[in-house]
C-alpha cells in the first residue's frame, strides 16, 4: 500500500496531485492533503470518528463528495479529520459507492484554522488507472 | 496572436477574439489591451474555458471575458455570457461558489485630513465589530431556521426591519437587496447550518472592510450626485453569501450534474453543468442562488452597520453629523434574467456574470432615480496596496457586453508564490510607509493577499474606460484596510 501527494502552483487556489496504489488509498490521501492546507495542528489523540456512506455516478463525484462531507464537518461541527479508520469504494452495476470511517478530533478553536476551503471542484479531476496506480488532480476553491 | 496554441484575432485596439469552431456555438470576445498581453498574460487555461462556455446551449452572441480574466471553474473569473430563455440554460459554474460576492462603496462627510491621526484606532475596532478570517461566526446572534428563512426571502429588507440599516441602504442597492424569485425552500438544510451563525461576517481569502479616501475625481458631474468629494473618507465592502452560498453552488451542481445527460448535454468541463432555464431543475437552482444573493446583501448591510456604529462611536458624531450613506452595492457573481438587444431585437436573457459587474448606463430604469442622469456606479476595488476604482456604465456596454464590466485585478502570484515573496519583508511596515494601516486575523493572509499578488487594477480600469464600456468617476486610495 502506497501513496503521495505533491501540491502545485495555482494562480488563485489551492491545487494538489495524488498518487496511490488504490482507490482506497487515493481517497485517504486526499484527505489528508485537505488537513494539511486548512491547519499545522497535529492531532495527538483521536476523540471520535464520523461514518460516511456516499453514492455517485462517477469516482470523480465520489471523491469531490466524500472531501466536501469532511469540509461540511469542519465548518460547521468544528470537527477536524485525522485520518482514515476504514475506507472501501466500490463500483455496483452503473453507480460508485463509499463507506468509510473517519477519525478526528473536536476543535478548540477557529484559530486552528488556517484556511478556509469553500469547496472541493471538479476542476482538472480526473481518477486515472495506469500501471496498477491511480492518480488525479484535487483543486480547492478557497 | 496565439497565446499557447489558442489563436486570437484582433477586433479592435482592446479587443479580441476566438472564432467560433469545433462545438463553439459563438464566438468569444475578450477585452484586454495588447500591453496587458505583453505584460505576461498567458493564461491560455482562462482562455480555453472562454471557448468552453461558448458551447452550452442557447448562448447568445458571444462569449465575453473582461479584462480582468483568469482562471476560474467552468467560466473564466471575469467571464459573462447570456442564453436566451427557450432553448438557453443556467450554470452554477457562470455564477461561482460565492453566490452574490459583491461590493458596496459608502460615503462619509469626515475629510481624512482632519481625522487620519485617528485611523489606527478605528482599523483596532473595526477589526473587533467585524468577525473575519476562517469560520467567522457571531457577529450578531446565531438565527434560528425561521429567521434565516426570512432573510433568504427578504435580503436587505430584513436588515431594515431588524433596525440594521435604513431605507435608504436598500434603496441604494442592486435590485433594492431582494431578488424577488427567491425561494427558500429550494436551499438544504446544510447550506442553512453553514449560515446559520455567519450574517454579519467578511470571511477570509480576498474578502476585507477598507477605508479609502477620495485621491482624484475624473466625472465631477457623478462624483457630486454619488455624494464624493476629494480628501473624503469613504468604505468599501466586498465579501459575499459565505458559506451558504458555497453550499447552494455545491448541492446544484450535484444535481445538475446528474441531469445533464437526461437533457443530452455533453459539456467539455464537469463544472459547466446546466440546466434548461425553463426545466424544474434550473429553476430550482436560480430560485436557491437568489436566496443566497439575497443573503448576502443582507450580509454586507449587517456588515455595513456594524461598521457605522464603530464610526459614530470613534469620531463621536451623530448620523447626520457622519453622513454614513451608500453609494451603491453591486453583485458580481451572479445569473440574472434581464431584457438586452440581440439581433436587432429586444430579448429577455439570461446573464451570468462570474467575476464581473453589472453596468448599466444612464436612462436605465433599472438603477436608483438620483442615478439615471449618469448611470450606474461601477465599483472596481484594486489590492490591498493599491487604489479601487468608481466608474459609471455606458450604453456601450449594453450593446456589448449585455450590460457589464470588470470586477477588480484578478491574481497575478499564485498564493505560494506570494508567501515565497513575501519571506524575509515586513508587509505591515511596508503598507504603513505607503500609509496604510492593517490589521488580519494571520499575517499569512496578508501575504497571500499582498499587492505583488495581484496586476495592476488601473490596467483593467482602463481597458473598460479606453473602450467605453464604463467611464471613470473616481479614484479610491486605501488608509485602512481589515482582512480575514
Amino acid at each position: 500500500m502506497a501513496s503521495s501527494f505533491k501540491f502545485i502552483d495555482h494562480t488563485a487556489d489551492v491545487a494538489v496531485d495524488l498518487e496511490a496504489d488504490s482507490l482506497e488509498e487515493l481517497f485517504s490521501s486526499a484527505v489528508e492533503a485537505f488537513k494539511i492546507s486548512i491547519t499545522d495542528i497535529e492531532c495527538i489523540e483521536i476523540s471520535d470518528s464520523i461514518e460516511i456512506e456516499i453514492t455517485g455516478a462517477s469516482k470523480e463525484e465520489l471523491l469531490v463528495d466524500f472531501l466536501n462531507e469532511i469540509n461540511f464537518y469542519v465548518t460547521t461541527k468544528k470537527w477536524l479529520c485525522c485520518g482514515i479508520e476504514s475506507i472501501k469504494v466500490f463500483n455496483d452495476e452503473n453507480e460508485w459507492e463509499l463507506s468509510a470511517e473517519v477519525n478526528g478530533i473536536k476543535l478548540n478553536s477557529e484559530k486552528d484554522l488556517k484556511q478556509e476551503i469553500k469547496s472541493v471542484t471538479y476542476h482538472q479531476m480526473e481518477i486515472i488507472a495506469k500501471n496498477n496506480m491511480y492518480s488525479t488532480r484535487v483543486v480547492f476553491d478557497i | 496572436m496565439n497565446i499557447s496554441g489558442i489563436e486570437l484575432l484582433k477586433v479592435r485596439e482592446n479587443l479580441w477574439e476566438i472564432p467560433a469552431s469545433g462545438k463553439m456555438k459563438v464566438p468569444g470576445r475578450i477585452y484586454i489591451s495588447q500591453e496587458m498581453i505583453e505584460k505576461g498574460f498567458k493564461d491560455s487555461e482562462a482562455l480555453k474555458q472562454v471557448a468552453n462556455v461558448a458551447q452550452l446551449p442557447g448562448i447568445e452572441k458571444y462569449s465575453l471575458a473582461m479584462p480582468d480574466i483568469h482562471w476560474g471553474y467552468g467560466f473564466p473569473i471575469g467571464g459573462v455570457a447570456a442564453t436566451n430563455l427557450n432553448e438557453g440554460v443556467v450554470s452554477p459554474g457562470g455564477v461561482g461558489y460565492d453566490i452574490n460576492c459583491g461590493v458596496r462603496l459608502a460615503t462619509t462627510n469626515l475629510e481624512y485630513n482632519s481625522v487620519k491621526k485617528r485611523t489606527g484606532k478605528l482599523v483596532e475596532k473595526l477589526f473587533k465589530a467585524v468577525p473575519t478570517g476562517v469560520g467567522a461566526s457571531g457577529a450578531i446572534k446565531r438565527l434560528s431556521t425561521g429567521e434565516l428563512k426570512k432573510v433568504l426571502s427578504k435580503g436587505s429588507a430584513w436588515a431594515l426591519e431588524n433596525d440594521l440599516g435604513t431605507s435608504e441602504d436598500v434603496s441604494f442597492t442592486e435590485e433594492s437587496g431582494t431578488l424577488r424569485n427567491a425561494d427558500s425552500n429550494s436551499v438544504s438544510k446544510r447550506a442553512y447550518e453553514r449560515g446559520a451563525d455567519q450574517v454579519g461576517t467578511l470571511g477570509s481569502g480576498n474578502h476585507f472592510l477598507e477605508v479609502d479616501v477620495v485621491e482624484e475625481i475624473f466625472n465631477a458631474e457623478a462624483a457630486e450626485i454619488f455624494g464624493m468629494f476629494l480628501g473624503q473618507v469613504v468604505i468599501q465592502i466586498h465579501t459575499g453569501s459565505r458559506g451558504l452560498g458555497y453550499q447552494v453552488c455545491d448541492d446544484y451542481l450535484k444535481i445538475l450534474l446528474q441531469v445533464s445527460s437526461k437533457y443530452g448535454f455533453n459539456l467539455p468541463d464537469r463544472q459547466l453543468a446546466c440546466a434548461p432555464i425553463k426545466s424544474q431543475e434550473g429553476q430550482d437552482y436560480l430560485s436557491a442562488m437568489q436566496a443566497a444573493a439575497n443573503f448576502a446583501w443582507n450580509n454586507r448591510q449587517v456588515i455595513m452597520h456594524l461598521t457605522k456604529k464603530v464610526f459614530k462611536d470613534t469620531f463621536n458624531q451623530s448620523d447626520s453629523e457622519l453622513g454614513f450613506n451608500l453609494v451603491y452595492d453591486v453583485c458580481h457573481n451572479i445569473a440574472k434574467i434581464e431584457k438586452h438587444k440581440i439581433n436587432g431585437g429586444e430579448k429577455e436573457v439570461c446573464v451570468h456574470r462570474k467575476g464581473a459587474t453589472r453596468a448599466f448606463p444612464s436612462g436605465s430604469k433599472l438603477i436608483p432615480e438620483k442615478y439615471r442622469s449618469v448611470g450606474q456606479p461601477v465599483l472596481i476595488p484594486g489590492d490591498m496596496g493599491r487604489n479601487s476604482y468608481v466608474a459609471v456604465g455606458t450604453e456601450k456596454a449594453m450593446e456589448e457586453t449585455f450590460g457589464s464590466s470588470c470586477h477588480g485585478a484578478g491574481r497575478n502570484l499564485s498564493r505560494k508564490k506570494a508567501m515565497k515573496n513575501a519571506k524575509g519583508r515586513n508587509l505591515i511596515e511596508e503598507l504603513k510607509q505607503k500609509g496604510i494601516v492593517i490589521q488580519a486575523k494571520g499575517y499569512r493572509t496578508i501575504a497571500e493577499e499582498m499587492p505583488d499578488a495581484y496586476k495592476d487594477v488601473l490596467d483593467v480600469v482602463n481597458v473598460m474606460h479606453t473602450e467605453g464600456i464604463t467611464k471613470k468617476v473616481a479614484k479610491l486610495r486605501p488608509v485602512g484596510v481589515i482582512k480575514g
